[in-house]
C-alpha cells in the first residue's frame, strides 16, 4: 500500500524533532576522548585506523583526518587503548587519565610486514562486522587484490568482488556483477564520489579501476546506508589513494597486457601531497609493427588497432588542522581504430570522472563534506569511407553538488544527514550518415536533461550496549522536462548481540532507480545506451528485507549466514528485435516488467588473521523476471544470471616474508540461454539466397548451460634491490584448464562428397557447439615500489 | 537490437582466437519439446502467377535431411489455399511448379497473374486439417533506381565500386530492402539488408559497393519496396539466425503475419522491385 506524500511529510518532521531531541539529551555521565592517529615517519594523518577502549569495548575509527573520538566513564582514572591499522604495527597504550584532558594524540610505526598486516587488521575487521547494524557488505583493499591470482595477471578489484556470495558473475572473464538477482546496471559505481557509469574495458573483461591507484573498494548488497541512492541493488564505493605526504614515492608493474606506473609524494612536506597513476595496453604496438611489415602484400588484411588506457590523479591539500582539501580525477579510453581499402573505422568508449571535496571539522563530534563532482561517459563510431561518411555515439554527463553533515553528540548516536543534487545530460543514440556533398543524409538522436535530487537523514542509535538501530530516509526527486517523480526511501538496521561473539541483525532497504541502462545482449557492451526516467519511462524501484545471524569463532573466523527477498518494479527491457539507431522513439522499443529474487541461503566464513586467510561463500538463490508484455506473453522466465547455486573458496597462505601462494576457486551453476527450439528453410525471393536453417525461438531462457567451475593459482615472490621493493606474482588462469562455456551455438553439420569431379558439401544433422573463451592461462606480473 | 560492423569484426577475432586455441567442443543439450509449425511464404509479384509455398518446420535437432527427399517430406500437400482481391477468390491447386535462374520452388500455383495496380489489398485463407492460416497483404507502388554509377578507386587497386541512388517518398514511411549481388544472382548476396526512411533528411538515398568490382564484373543492383509486416518478418529472420551465433545478439521470435489455428509462420506480401544490371568497365 501506498503512503501519501503528506504522511510521509508528517514522519520527516517527527524523525528530524527526534533527532534533535537525541542531539539535546547527549549522556552527560561520560567523557569524551578524541585525538589524532598519525604515520610515525611521514607524520600523515591516517585514516581508517581503529581505536579500540578497552574500559568500554568501545570502537572508533579514525576519519580523513585521523581523528577519533571514544567515551570513556566519567569516574576513569586510566585508559587502555588500542590502535590497529593495515600496514602498521598494533599498538596499545595504557596511562593515567586526567579529566581535565579529553585529547590524545598517538603515531603509529609502519609494518613492512605484509603477514602481520593481514593479521592486525583482520581481528578489528570482524569484529567491527559483527557488531555493526550495516548488514549485507564487503570491503576488499587493493593489497589483497593484488596477491590473487589473475587473468593475464591482470589485478581486478571487481572480479574479486564477484567471488563473495550473492554476486554471480558475469561471462566468463568479464567484470559483470548480478547483486542479489539485480541486473548489471543496477550498481552504483563510485569512484571518490564520482558516478562511473562503464567501468569495463575490452567488453569488460578488465575494469577501469586501476589496483595502483585504488585503496579499498566496498560494496553493499543490501541495507544500503541512507546517503546512497541511485541504483537498485548495490553500491561499489571505490576510494582512490592518497599520495605520500613524507617523500617521493613510486609503484608499477609490467606485465603481459598493460604496465602501470604510480608516482606520489608531497607537495608541502607532511600537508599537501599528489598521486598520479597510469596504466596502457600495449597490443596495439605489436599489432601495428605487423601491418607495417605486411602493407605491401597483396591482400593482406590489416590486424585493427586496439588499446585502452586509465589515467588517476588525486591532490589532498591539508589546510588547517580542521580544514582538508581533496581533489581526484580519472580519465579511462577505449581505442579501436580498422582501415583498409574499403573502411576508415574509428571506435573509442570511455569515462571521465573528477571530483573535489572539502572537509571541515566544525567541532570534535561535528563535521561536514561537501564537494562537488563530474562523471562522463561517452562512445563514439565514426567511418569514413569514400565521399560519404558515418557518426554514431551517445554520451551521459553529470554535474553533481553533494554536502554530507556527521555528528556524533554522544556515544549512543551516530548522526548523519545531507543533500545532493546532480544534473544528468543524455545524448542518446545520436546516429549523422550520409554523403559528403549533403545530398544523402540521415540524422537521429534525443538531447534529454534531468535533474535529481536527494536528501537523506540518518542515525546509528546504540540502544543498549546489546542491541543497535540503523534509521533514516533518503527523499529522491527526478525532474525531467515537464514530469516530476519524487521517491521515498526508507533504511531499517539493526543489530542484537546474543553473546560477545553472536549476533543477529535485520535490514529493510527502498530504492529508486531513475537512469536506466538499455542493454540487449546480457554482456556489457561499451554501447548499451543510458536513458533518463520520463513521463513513459517510470523509475526503476526496489524493496529488499534481509535477516541474517553473525558467530565470531577464536576471534578469527566470523560465520555469516543471510536470507534476503528483493521486490523489483517497473524494470526495463527492450522489445524483441528492438532497433535503437533506426528509430526517432527509442521508447517505443522498451518494454516494462517486475522482477523478484530470494535466498534463503547466503553464506560466508571469513578469516583475516594468521598465516593463511580468505574466505568461502555459497549461495543459493532464484532470480525470475516478468509481466513484460513484449517478452514471453508476460509470462515469467528466469533472467540469464538466475544461476542456483554459486560457491567461492579464496585463499592466501603467507610461506614466509618472501613466499605467498594463493588460490580462488568458483562454482557457478549454469547460466540460462535462450536457444532455438525448432527451424525452418527460407527460400525466399528470387535474388536472395536460400537458407535451410532459420531458427525458430519460443520461450526466453529455458536451457541451461553446464555449470561453470574454475580454479586459479597463484604464487607472490617478494625481493628487494638497490631502488626499490619488487615481487614477481605468477598467476595460472583456469588452472585445471576446463572448458567452460562462454555460449553455445547450434549449427549444422556437413560431410564432403565427391562425385566425379565435383565436390559436395551435403548436411548430415545438426550439434550443439559450445564455445569456451580460456584455456589455462599462465602470466607473470613484475611490481615495483620505491 | 542489431549489433554494429565492430562486434562483427571483433566477433571474426574471437572466433579465429577460440578456433585456433581449440575451445570449441561439441556438447549436448536439452532443447524443449516443439511441435512443427505449417510455413507460408507467398510474393505477390505484379505480371507473375499466384503462387504459394507452404512447408513444415522441424526441430532443431531432427536431422537436416536436404536430400533429394527433403521437398517431399518438408512440402505439406493437400492444404486449401485462396486469395482474394477485389471481389475475386483465386484457389491455387496443389501443384509443384519451380522458376529458373535464380531456381525457386512452389506447391501451391494458380495460372492467374497477379495485378500490378498498387494498393489492391488481397486476402489469403488456407485450410489445413490441423487448422487455418489467415493473412492480408497491401500491393505497394513500384520504386525505381534513378541511377547506377561505376567509380573506379582513386588508388591504384584496379577496382570499382557502384553507387545506386533512389528518390523516396518522405511524405509516407516506407520500407526497402537493399540486395546487391556481383555476378550472379543465384549466390549468397554481397549485401541483403533493411532501411526505412524515417530517419533520412533528404529525401535520397544512395546505395554503395566498396571497392570491390574487378573490370568487366557485373553488378545487380536491386531495391525491394516492402511492407512493414514484410520488414519485421525479415529483421526478426535476421535477429534469430544471428542470435544463434552472436553471443553479443539477442534473439528474436518469428515475426509472421500469418495467423490462425495451425500456429502458422511465414510471410504474405506484395513483391515489387527494381534491379539493374551495370558492368564495371574501363
Amino acid at each position: 500500500m501506498r503512503m501519501s506524500f503528506t504522511h510521509y511529510c508528517q514522519r520527516i518532521c517527527c524523525f528530524v524533532s527526534f533527532v534533535s531531541l537525541l542531539a539535546e539529551s547527549a549522556d552527560a555521565q561520560d567523557v569524551n576522548l578524541s585525538g589524532r592517529v598519525t604515520d610515525r615517519l611521514s607524520g600523515t594523518a591516517l585514516e581508517g585506523v581503529a581505536v579500540s577502549c578497552e574500559q568500554t569495548a568501545q570502537l572508533s575509527v579514525t576519519d580523513e583526518f585521523g581523528r577519533y573520538q571514544v567515551y570513556l566513564p566519567a569516574m576513569a582514572d586510566s585508559i587502555n587503548l588500542h590502535f590497529y591499522m593495515l600496514g602498521y604495527i598494533e599498538e596499545s597504550i595504557c596511562t593515567g587519565f586526567n579529566q581535565g584532558t579529553n585529547e590524545l594524540n598517538y603515531a603509529l610505526q609502519p609494518d613492512p610486514n605484509i603477514i602481520n598486516e593481514v593479521l592486525i587488521q583482520g581481528n578489528t575487521v570482524l569484529s567491527d562486522k559483527l557488531h555493526s547494524p550495516q548488514m549485507s557488505v564487503s570491503t576488499l583493499t587493493a593489497k589483497e587484490a593484488k596477491a590473487l591470482p589473475a587473468l593475464f595477471g591482470e589485478v581486478d578489484l571487481i572480479k574479486m568482488l564477484q567471488l563473495k556470495p550473492g554476486i554471480t558473475p558475469g561471462p566468463e572473464g568479464t567484470t559483470g556483477l548480478f547483486v542479489r538477482g539485480g541486473n548489471s546496471d543496477q550498481n552504483l559505481m563510485l569512484l571518490d564520489n564520482a558516478v562511473v557509469y562503464n567501468a569495463n574495458h575490452l567488453f569488460g573483461f578488465f575494469s577501469t579501476f586501476s589496483p595502483d591507484a585504488v585503496e579499498d573498494v566496498t560494496v553493499y548488497k543490501g541495507g544500503f546506508p541512507a546517503q546512497y541512492s541511485g541504483r537498485l541493488s548495490s553500491v561499489l564505493d571505490v576510494r582512490m589513494r592518497e599520495g605520500k605526504q613524507d617523500k617521493i614515492g613510486g609503484s608499477g608493474g609490467l606485465g603481459f597486457i598493460s604496465s602501470r606506473l604510480t608516482l606520489e609524494g608531497p607537495i608541502v612536506k607532511n600537508k599537501h601531497s599528489f598521486l598520479i597513476s597510469g596504466r596502457r595496453t600495449y597490443a596495439d604496438l605489436i599489432t601495428r609493427t605487423i601491418n607495417r611489415a605486411n602493407r605491401d602484400k597483396k591482400n593482406y588484411s590489416p590486424i585493427p588497432d586496439y588499446y585502452f588506457y586509465d589515467l588517476n590523479a588525486k591532490l589532498l591539500f591539508a589546510l588547517s588542522p580542521k580544514d582538508r582539501l581533496t581533489i581526484s580525477g580519472y580519465h579511462g579510453q577505449d581505442v579501436f581504430h580498422f582501415q583498409d581499402i574499403n573502411f576508415d573505422f574509428d571506435f573509442d568508449w570511455g569515462n571521465t570522472a573528477a571530483t573535489a571535496r572539502w572537509v571541515h571539522l566544525f567541532s570534535e563530534n561535528l563535521s561536514v563534506n561537501t564537494g562537488c563532482s563530474y562523471s562522463f561517459y561517452q562512445y563514439n563510431i565514426v567511418n569514413q569511407l569514400d565521399g560519404f561518411y558515418f557518426d554514431a555515439g551517445s554520451t551521459i554527463r553529470d554535474y553533481n553538488l553533494k554536502s554530507d553533515f556527521l555528528f556524533v553528540p554522544n556515544r549512543q548516536h551516530t548522526l548523519r544527514w545531507g543533500a545532493s543534487a546532480t544534473n544528468h545530460r543524455f545524448s542518446i543514440a545520436r546516429l549523422r550518415a550520409g554523403s559528403n556533398d549533403g545530398q544523402v543524409r540521415f540524422e537521429s538522436g534525443q538531447n534529454l536533461s534531468s535533474t535529481e535530487l536527494g536528501f537523506y537523514g540518518s542515525d546509528e542509535w546504540s540502544v543498549t550496549p546489546k542491541l543497535t538501530f540503523g534509521y533514516g530516509l533518503h527523499v529522491s526527486g527526478w525532474f525531467n522536462g515537464p514530469k516530476t517523480y519524487w521517491g521515498l526511501e526508507p533504511r531499517l538496521s539493526g543489530v542484537y548481540a546474543l553473546a560477545d561473539n553472536w549476533s543477529i541483525k535485520g535490514a529493510y532497504v527502498r530504492m529508486y532507480q531513475y537512469a536506466h541502462l538499455l542493454a540487449g545482449s546480457g554482456i556489457s557492451l561499451p554501447t548499451d545506451l543510458w536513458y533518463p526516467s520520463t513521463s513513459k519511462v517510470k523509475p526503476q524501484r526496489s524493496d529488499q528485507v534481509s535477516a541474517g545471524v553473525s558467530y565470531l569463532l577464536h576471534n578469527q573466523y566470523l560465520f555469516t549466514w543471510e536470507a534476503w527477498y528483493k521486490n523489483l518494479e517497473n524494470q526495463v527491457d527492450f522489445i524483441d528485435g528492438a532497433e535503437i539507431y533506426s528509430t526517432p522513439d527509442i521508447e517505443s522499443q522498451l518494454t516494462f516488467g517486475r522482477g523478484y529474487a530470494y535466498s534463503p541461503l547466503e553464506l560466508e566464513v571469513e578469516k583475516k588473521t594468521g598465516r593463511l586467510t580468505g574466505w568461502l561463500g555459497y549461495t543459493l538463490a532464484w532470480v525470475q523476471r516478468g509481466d513484460f508484455q513484449e517478452i514471453n506473453r508476460g509470462e515469467y522466465f528466469s533472467p540469464r544470471f538466475d544461476t542456483r547455486h554459486n560457491a567461492s573458496v579464496v585463499a592466501m597462505y603467507s610461506i614466509n616474508k618472501r613466499w605467498q601462494i594463493t588460490g580462488t576457486f568458483a562454482y557457478t551453476s549454469g547460466y540460462t540461454s535462450w536457444l532455438p527450439e525448432g527451424r525452418f528453410s527460407l527460400f525466399d525471393i528470387p535474388g536472395a539466397a536460400p537458407q535451410s536453417v532459420i531458427p525458430v525461438y519460443g520461450d526466453r531462457n529455458t536451457v541451461r548451460y553446464p555449470a561453470y567451475m574454475r580454479l586459479d593459482l597463484g604464487a607472490v615472490w617478494k625481493f628487494k634491490t638497490r631502488w626499490a621493493d619488487n615481487d614477481l606474482t605468477f598467476s595460472v588462469y583456469n588452472a585445471t584448464g576446463r572448458r567452460n562455456p562462454y555460449f553455445i551455438y547450434i549449427e549444422p553439420q556437413y560431410q564432403t562428397v565427391q562425385v566425379g569431379d565435383q565436390v559436395y558439401k551435403t548436411p548430415t544433422g545438426i550439434a550443439a557447439k559450445q564455445v569456451s573463451l580460456f584455456p589455462a592461462l599462465p602470466s607473470v606480473t613484475w611490481n615495483f615500489t620505491f | 537490437m542489431k549489433t554494429n560492423p565492430f562486434f562483427n569484426c571483433l566477433l571474426g577475432i574471437l572466433v579465429l582466437t577460440i578456433g585456433a586455441c581449440d575451445l570449441t567442443t561439441t556438447v549436448e543439450i536439452d532443447l524443449p519439446d516443439y511441435t512443427a509449425q505449417p510455413v507460408v511464404e507467398c510474393y505477390l509479384e505484379p505480371g507473375k502467377p499466384f503462387r504459394l509455398l507452404l512447408t513444415r518446420s522441424y526441430a532443431f535437432f531432427d536431422p537436416l535431411g536436404l536430400d533429394t527427399s527433403f521437398l517431399e517430406k518438408t512440402l505439406i500437400n493437400g492444404a486449401v489455399v485462396r486469395i482474394a482481391y477485389d471481389g475475386d477468390t483465386i484457389v491455387l491447386p496443389n501443384t509443384l511448379t519451380a522458376e529458373p535462374d535464380p531456381l525457386k520452388y512452389f506447391n501451391y500455383t494458380a495460372s492467374t497473374l497477379v495485378p500490378a495496380t498498387p494498393g489492391i489489398e488481397y486476402t489469403l485463407d488456407i485450410v489445413l486439417p490441423e487448422g487455418g492460416i489467415s493473412s492480408k497483404t497491401t500491393m505497394l507502388p513500384m520504386v525505381h533506381w534513378d541511377s547506377v554509377v561505376v567509380e573506379r578507386s582513386p588508388s591504384d587497386t584496379g577496382l570499382y565500386r557502384v553507387l545506386a541512388y533512389m528518390t523516396d517518398d518522405l511524405s509516407s514511411t516506407n520500407y526497402y530492402r537493399r540486395l546487391f549481388s556481383i555476378n550472379r544472382l543465384d549466390t549468397v548476396p554481397e549485401q541483403d539488408f533493411l532501411v526505412d526512411d524515417d530517419l533520412n533528411a533528404t529525401g535520397l538515398f544512395v546505395f554503395g559497393s566498396g571497392y570491390q568490382l574487378k573490370n568487366q564484373y557485373i553488378a545487380y543492383n536491386t531495391i525491394v519496396h516492402i511492407s512493414k509486416d514484410y520488414y519485421d518478418f525479415l529483421e526478426s529472420v535476421q535477429l534469430a539466425t544471428a542470435g544463434n551465433e552472436n553471443p553479443f545478439q539477442q534473439p528474436s521470435p518469428i515475426k509472421s503475419n500469418v495467423h490462425g489455428t495451425a500456429n502458422p509462420l511465414g510471410i504474405f506480401t506484395s513483391l515489387v522491385y527494381d534491379r539493374e544490371k551495370t558492368r564495371a568497365w574501363e
